[in-house]
């Protein structure tokens, strides 16, 4: 039902106040907007675009690694206080997104502990705006667009599609990573606690060592679990949205702007319910073609393993 | 009862929307309310010598200070005990969501702050109504570009409660250590702030966003729309000179940005001492009471450019929603906004009255802050008008780089005037 009070009201130009009744239907205006005419809509929804997809090809993959690598950790039986490692591990999953956000801001200032840590100079990470791709080509002298990357191609020169994440969505990342890794652990973990210790022990008595377990036995047992790991985390990141609205609103220079905080800042900042609607539309749509994709993906190694 | 299944209709439309815009976050302000506790201000006045039983009305807000929230709800159990009616305060966390899913659900408040950047939408969209002829005392009596912000399309559609404008406010100690008068120009504003920049302060520090920036614009007599905002006027020499200016103080390391020297806005950099001047409104003056009453600073009217000064006036008023519009309401909206309640209001704190006859009474609490209310004689109203708060967010983005350096002042109205044509059409 909401979704599909979404789609009708995509097609209108309602502003969000008043009933969505009383608003004219405008056809396919909003997606023109988005999609086809030039101008500053067009514009603010691919960068958000851009960055959303550094942001669910880095944090999907590594959130996912890591919560299976802490799951194998925290389920071995030797160890000491396990359940101890698994509350503190849980811990950032199940506190709030945008306390944490708070924090995760003040360990980044650039007084912050980060800074002091990090054998590098001191950045303002949640200030800085140049992407970490751009960061990267500098070093290698590569400071401007080469000819070839100054064509635009929707909105953006390739250059700019180029950037990859700015640092402040970097930082963000991070904190995704870890927040979320806690929960899909548990997932983990249960699938870990399904799987026949004697299967394992079988495994060290051949004389595998704890890599080669963990690479030959544990990982391609645990295949259903990553599927929906991956089938959450790409559609958990590409809503991304909390986290964007503590810690900069899509700042510095719409380099968080994600499409999730595009529907909001549209919808309720600037009185325009309709696109946001759309946006939405086009987000779910999507979300959908990443998880077909990624069904894809996974159901043709499930034939191979 | 059909209008009870579209009402219901609506509220899920708009809950779609932030439930699109939310994931499953547990932001879920937009469909509670969360109530003022009751004072017994308001609840436990007995209604004078009549019988009846008076309406119960309620008012939202957003939520500010304590002292805020508690002079008015002071004020309005004052109110209640003159007219039998009581009035309950109800401030929200999440204002604009909050008062979306009001209006969409047919269910608004009866009478509600409406900030003057949000004025149009809300007019537009007849979420408002209109000011009935003769419910509000002395009209004339308030500014005029007062209450020109909050008329549209030729209707006055509601009495501001009170506004503030932006000022240079400035660290004493710091201009008398370096011997520095105020400056009154904006060439001695920035010798003054390369004097005054040290290692450890910057001598000019203001938020990288139209809001802070148009005022160079203005001074100059030039601005990024034209009044009725119908068409870009960005690219003007007056525009150039005033945006070159100000890149030339950034980019001399003179001027900063709050977030680069770890200030969460420029009245915390006054405070905390990284900053000797600041470009900021008379909300300032309780934040740096609370919390640095030992920084020792003052105010000057903005430094006036080629053409004079600029400053924006942000102003706020109570809207009476068209769907529950009652003579109550008005009532209450005139009394809060009067010569009685708006003198009240604005002597608990550092309000400015909306009205030029409170200017004498309120200055004599608060003669410091005299330049702020100077600037309502020149102020330009903070609005514009529905969808163009993209553009300003394309021209603070475009800012940003171009006081970073990565960009000219040509590009950047180049690419602001593209911005604005596209949605002005």
């Amino acid at each position: 039902m909401p979704i599909l009070l979404t789609l009708w009201v995509s097609f209108r130009d309602w502003t969000g106040i008043g009933s969505p009744f009383d608003s004219e239907f405008t056809g396919i205006d909003n997606y023109r907007e988005l999609l086809v005419d030039p101008g500053i809509r067009r514009k603010d929804f691919a960068i958000s675009i851009r960055n959303t997809f550094y942001y669910v090809i880095i944090v999907v993959p590594a959130q996912t690694v890591l919560a299976m690598f802490l799951a194998f950790l925290v389920n071995q039986r030797f160890l000491r206080g396990r359940g101890a490692f698994r509350t503190l591990l849980y811990f950032p999953s199940v506190t709030s997104s945008i306390a944490i956000t708070l924090i995760w801001l003040v360990l980044f200032f650039p007084s912050g502990i980060v800074n002091r840590v990090l054998p590098i100079d001191t950045i303002n990470w949640f200030d800085e705006p140049n992407g970490v791709i751009h960061n990267v080509a500098g070093v290698f002298g590569v400071d401007s667009a080469p000819s070839w990357a100054r064509q635009e191609v929707f909105e953006l020169s390739m250059w700019e599609w180029l950037s990859g994440p700015s640092v402040a969505m970097f930082a963000i990342m991070l904190l995704a990573i870890w927040t979320t890794s806690g929960t899909m652990m548990l997932i983990f973990l249960g699938g870990l606690q399904n799987i026949n210790p004697e299967i394992e022990e079988a495994a060290a008595v051949d004389g595998a060592s704890w890599w080669k377990r963990f690479r030959y036995v544990v990982v391609p047992l645990l295949r259903p679990q990553v599927y929906l790991t991956v089938t959450l985390g790409v559609i958990g990141t590409w809503q991304v949205f909390d986290q964007v609205y503590a810690a900069n609103q899509g700042g510095p220079q719409k380099t968080t702007l994600t499409p999730a905080f595009l529907v909001y800042s549209q919808a309720f900042k600037n009185s325009k319910a309709g696109l946001a609607a759309a946006t939405a539309t086009i987000l779910f749509v999507i979300i959908l073609t990443f998880t077909w994709i990624q069904r894809r993906v996974t159901g043709r190694s499930d034939e191979a393993a | 009862m059909k209008r009870t299944t579209s009402q219901v209709l609506a509220f899920v439309a708009v809950l779609a929307v932030s439930a699109a815009a939310c994931g499953d976050s547990s932001d879920d302000s937009a469909a509670t309310t969360v109530a003022a506790p009751a004072t017994a201000a308001t609840t436990a006045q007995s209604p004078p010598a009549s019988d009846d039983p008076g309406a119960e009305l309620r008012a939202w807000g957003w939520a500010s200070s304590e002292t805020e929230d508690s002079t008015l709800t002071g004020l309005l159990g004052e109110y209640s005990s003159i007219s039998g009616d009581s009035v309950t305060f109800e401030p929200q966390p999440e204002y604009d969501t909050a008062l979306q899913a009001a209006l969409s659900a047919g269910d608004p408040p009866d009478f509600f702050y409406v900030d003057s950047f949000k004025l149009p939408d809300l007019a537009a969209a007849g979420a408002l109504a209109p000011i009935p002829d003769g419910v509000i005392t002395d009209p004339g009596d308030i500014y005029p570009s007062l209450q020109s912000a909050f008329t549209f399309d030729g209707t006055w559609y509601c009495p501001p409660k009170d506004f503030s404008t932006l000022g240079l406010v400035y660290d004493v100690d710091a201009l008398a250590e370096a011997g520095i008068e105020p400056p009154t120009t904006m060439e001695e504003l920035a010798v003054a702030a390369a004097a005054l920049t040290t290692p450890d302060r910057k001598g000019l520090v203001f938020g990288p966003e139209l809001a802070r920036a148009g005022v160079f614009m203005l001074g100059n007599g030039g601005y990024i729309v034209n009044d009725d905002v119908s068409a870009m006027t960005l690219d003007s020499d007056a525009n150039r000179a005033a945006l070159q200016y100000l890149a030339d103080m950034f980019q001399a390391g003179n001027a900063s940005t709050p977030s680069a020297i770890e200030a969460g806005w420029a009245g915390e950099a006054l405070g905390q001492g990284k900053a000797a001047m600041v470009i900021e409104g008379n909300w300032i003056v309780g934040f740096l009471a609370d919390n640095f009453p030992d920084r020792n600073w003052d105010v000057v009217e903005m430094p006036a450019g080629t053409e004079g000064r600029g400053t924006f006036a942000f102003t706020v008023c109570y809207g009476v929603g068209a769907e529950h519009e009652s003579d109550a309401a008005w009532d209450a909206v005139d009394y809060l906004t009067g010569p009685e309640g708006a003198a009240k209001w604005t002597d608990a704190f550092n309000v400015m009255p909306a009205r030029q006859s409170l200017r004498d009474g309120w200055l004599s609490g608060h003669e410091k802050l005299e330049p702020f209310l100077n600037g309502a004689e020149y102020a330009h109203a903070w609005q514009f008008t529905p969808g163009f708060g993209d553009v300003v967010g394309e021209f603070n983005t475009q800012f940003e780089q171009l006081i970073a350096g990565d960009i000219t002042v040509d590009q950047l109205i180049a690419s602001v005037t593209e911005a604005g044509e596209s949605v002005l059409g």
